[in-house]
C-alpha cells in the first residue's frame, strides 16, 4: 500500500521536460472548493434574509451550509494537497538535474569538502559525514501517512455532510441536536486529518531536500554537509502533533456532551468547544507555517552549498 | 508525452544574481511577526470562550454572552488572519530563496543570469491573499462593531442575529479565499523547480 501510494511522488518519467499537470489539477479542485464556498455563501444570506423577515427556516438553512462550508475548505485542502504532490515530483526531476549539471560545473581540482564532524553555518548547525545521512524516522513517517490522512479526512467531511442534512431535517429535535454534534465533530477531525496530511507532505519535501542534497554532493566525490534538524521544524512536528490530538479530543468531547440530558447542560460545553475545534485547525495551520519556513531556511543553505561547489569545487 | 523547452518559459535577463523583489523582501519579514500575532489570536479567543462557557453556566447577563460570542470569533479570526498571512509570507520567502539562490548560481557559474518572469499563478496569489486578508479582517473589525452594539442594547436580538451570519458567511468565504491563493503560490513554487531545472542543466551544457 505504502509504495503504491508512493508512486505518485515519484516521476512517472526522468525526463525533466515532462509536463506534469498536477497544477492544473491542483487549480481544478480549488475552483470547485470556490465554487462550494460562494453557494454556502449564498445560503448565509439567504438565512441573514430569513431571519430578517421572521421566517423559520435560518436554522435549517444554516445547518446545511455549516456541512457545505466544511466540504468547501476541505476540497481546497485537498487542492494544495494536490499542489505539494506537484512540488515533490519536480522536486526528484531537480535533484537529478543538479547532480548533472554540477557533475559539470565542478572544477576538476577540488578536495572532499569541509571535514567530517559538527559544523556552522550560516543557516544554522550541521553536521559533515562520508556518506549521505539515513532518512529520519520523522520523514519515513510522513511518507507512509500522508495519504491515508488525505483520504480519510474528506471521507469524515463527507459523513459530516450526510449528518449536517439530518440535523437540518430535525432542527429542535433531540435527533437534531445529536446530528449537531455529530456533525461539528466528525468534519472538524476531517479538516484536522487532512491538515496533518498537508503538513506530512511538507515533511516529506523536507525528507526529499535531505536525501537529495546528500546524494549530490556524495555523487560529486565530496563530504555530505546536511543541515542538523532547527527548532522550526522540531515545533512544526510538535504542533502538529498536538493539533491532531486536540482534532480527535473535540469529536470525543462532541459525543460525550450528547449523553447530558438537557440542552441546558450542553450549551456551556458546546460554547467553548467551538473555539476548541478552531484551536486544533489553528496549531495544525502554524505547524504548517514553521514547516516552510524550515523549507525556506533549507533551501538557502543548499544553494549556498551548489554556489561553493561551482566556485571551489567542493 | 507532453514535453517542455526552456523556451516555453517567459524570463529576464541580468548579469549578476537578481535581488528579492518586494512581496519576498516582505515574506522574509513579515512570516514571523504573523506567526506570533496568530498564537496570540487564538490564545485570546479560546480563553474568551471559556470565560463566555462560565458565563453561560451561571446563568450570565444574555447581552452580555452574547458581545463576548462576537469577541470570540474576532479573536479567533484575527488568529486565523494572521496564520494565514504567515503561510502566504512563507511562500514568498521560499520564492525569494529560489530567486536569489537560482541567479547566484548562475552567476557563480559565469554565465548570464536568467530568471522566471512573474507568472500569472504569482500574480493571482498576491491579489487573492490581500482581498481574503482584507474580508477577514472586515469581518474582525464589524464582529467588535457588534459586540459593542450588543453589549450597549442598541441592536435588537433580531439585528444581532443578522449580523452575526452575515460576518460568519464573510469570514468564511475570507478562509475560502486565502486557501485559494495558498493553492496558487504552491504551483508557483512548482513552476520555478520546473524552469530551475532546465535552466541549471543548460548553463552546465554550455560549459
Amino acid at each position: 500500500m505504502a509504495v503504491t501510494f508512493n508512486k505518485l511522488v515519484i516521476p512517472a518519467s526522468d525526463d525533466y521536460r515532462t509536463v506534469t499537470d498536477h497544477s492544473k489539477a491542483a487549480i481544478g479542485v480549488g475552483v470547485v472548493g470556490v465554487v462550494l464556498g460562494i453557494i454556502v455563501a449564498v445560503i448565509s444570506l439567504t438565512a441573514a434574509s430569513d431571519v430578517g423577515s421572521g421566517g423559520g427556516d435560518a436554522a435549517r438553512l444554516l445547518a446545511v451550509g455549516f456541512g457545505l462550508q466544511t466540504l468547501s475548505l476541505v476540497t481546497l485542502k485537498v487542492g494544495i494537497g494536490v499542489a505539494l504532490i506537484g512540488i515533490l515530483v519536480r522536486l526528484w526531476l531537480r535533484i537529478e538535474g543538479v547532480k548533472v549539471s554540477l557533475a559539470a560545473l565542478q572544477p576538476d581540482d577540488h578536495g572532499t569538502g569541509p571535514a567530517i564532524g559538527s559544523i556552522d553555518t550560516e543557516y544554522g548547525a550541521a553536521v559533515v559525514t562520508k556518506s549521505p545521512p539515513a532518512s529520519l524516522p520523522v520523514h519515513r513517517m510522513a511518507r507512509t501517512m500522508w495519504f491515508p490522512m488525505l483520504v480519510m479526512g474528506p471521507m469524515l467531511v463527507a459523513l459530516g455532510v450526510v449528518t449536517s442534512v439530518v440535523w437540518a431535517n430535525n432542527i429542535g429535535t433531540e435527533t437534531g441536536l445529536g446530528a449537531a454534534g455529530w456533525t461539528q465533530g466528525l468534519q472538524f477531525l476531517g479538516e484536522g486529518l487532512v491538515l496533518a496530511g498537508i503538513s506530512f507532505l511538507l515533511g516529506s519535501i523536507l525528507g526529499s531536500l535531505r536525501e537529495g542534497g546528500g546524494a549530490v554532493q556524495h555523487a560529486l566525490g565530496l563530504n555530505v554537509t546536511t543541515l542538523k534538524m532547527p527548532a522550526t521544524a522540531k515545533a512544526f512536528v510538535a504542533l502538529m502533533a498536538v493539533g491532531l490530538v486536540v482534532s480527535m479530543a473535540q469529536l470525543g468531547l462532541y459525543l460525550y456532551t450528547l449523553t447530558f440530558d438537557t440542552l441546558a447542560e450542553i450549551t456551556p460545553w458546546w460554547a467553548w468547544l467551538g473555539p476548541f475545534r478552531e484551536l486544533g485547525l489553528a496549531l495544525l495551520l502554524s505547524g504548517i507555517v514553521l514547516a516552510l519556513a524550515t523549507i525556506a531556511n533549507v533551501l538557502g543553505f543548499q544553494f549556498s552549498r551548489i554556489r561553493s561547489i561551482v566556485v571551489t569545487g567542493e | 508525452m507532453t514535453t517542455l523547452s526552456i523556451n516555453d518559459f517567459t524570463t529576464e535577463t541580468t548579469s549578476t544574481a537578481p535581488d528579492r523583489i518586494m512581496p519576498q523582501r516582505a515574506g522574509s519579514a513579515l512570516w514571523r511577526p504573523m506567526f506570533v500575532m496568530a498564537l496570540m489570536g487564538f490564545a485570546v479567543g479560546f480563553i474568551l470562550s471559556i470565560v463566555r462557557a462560565g458565563q453561560i453556566s451561571a446563568g450570565g447577563e444574555p447581552l452580555q454572552i452574547a458581545a463576548l460570542g462576537q469577541y470570540v470569533s474576532a479573536a479567533m479570526f484575527f488568529g486565523f488572519a494572521a496564520v494565514f498571512a504567515a503561510i502566504s509570507f512563507a511562500i514568498a520567502k521560499i520564492l525569494g530563496e529560489f530567486r536569489v539562490g537560482g541567479g547566484s548560481v548562475q552567476e557563480a557559474a559565469h554565465s548570464d543570469v536568467k530568471t522566471l518572469k512573474m507568472p500569472g499563478t504569482a500574480k493571482a496569489f498576491i491579489i487573492l491573499m490581500a482581498m481574503a486578508m482584507m474580508i477577514i479582517l472586515a469581518a474582525v473589525v464589524a464582529h467588535v462593531v457588534a459586540g459593542i452594539s450588543i453589549a450597549s442594547g442598541d441592536w435588537s436580538a433580531t439585528t444581532a442575529e443578522q449580523w452575526t451570519i452575515w460576518l460568519e458567511a464573510a469570514r468564511r468565504f475570507g478562509v475560502v479565499l486565502y486557501l485559494f491563493a495558498i493553492t496558487f503560490g504552491l504551483v508557483t513554487i512548482a513552476k520555478v523547480i520546473r524552469f530551475q531545472t532546465f535552466r541549471i542543466r543548460q548553463v552546465a551544457d554550455r560549459v
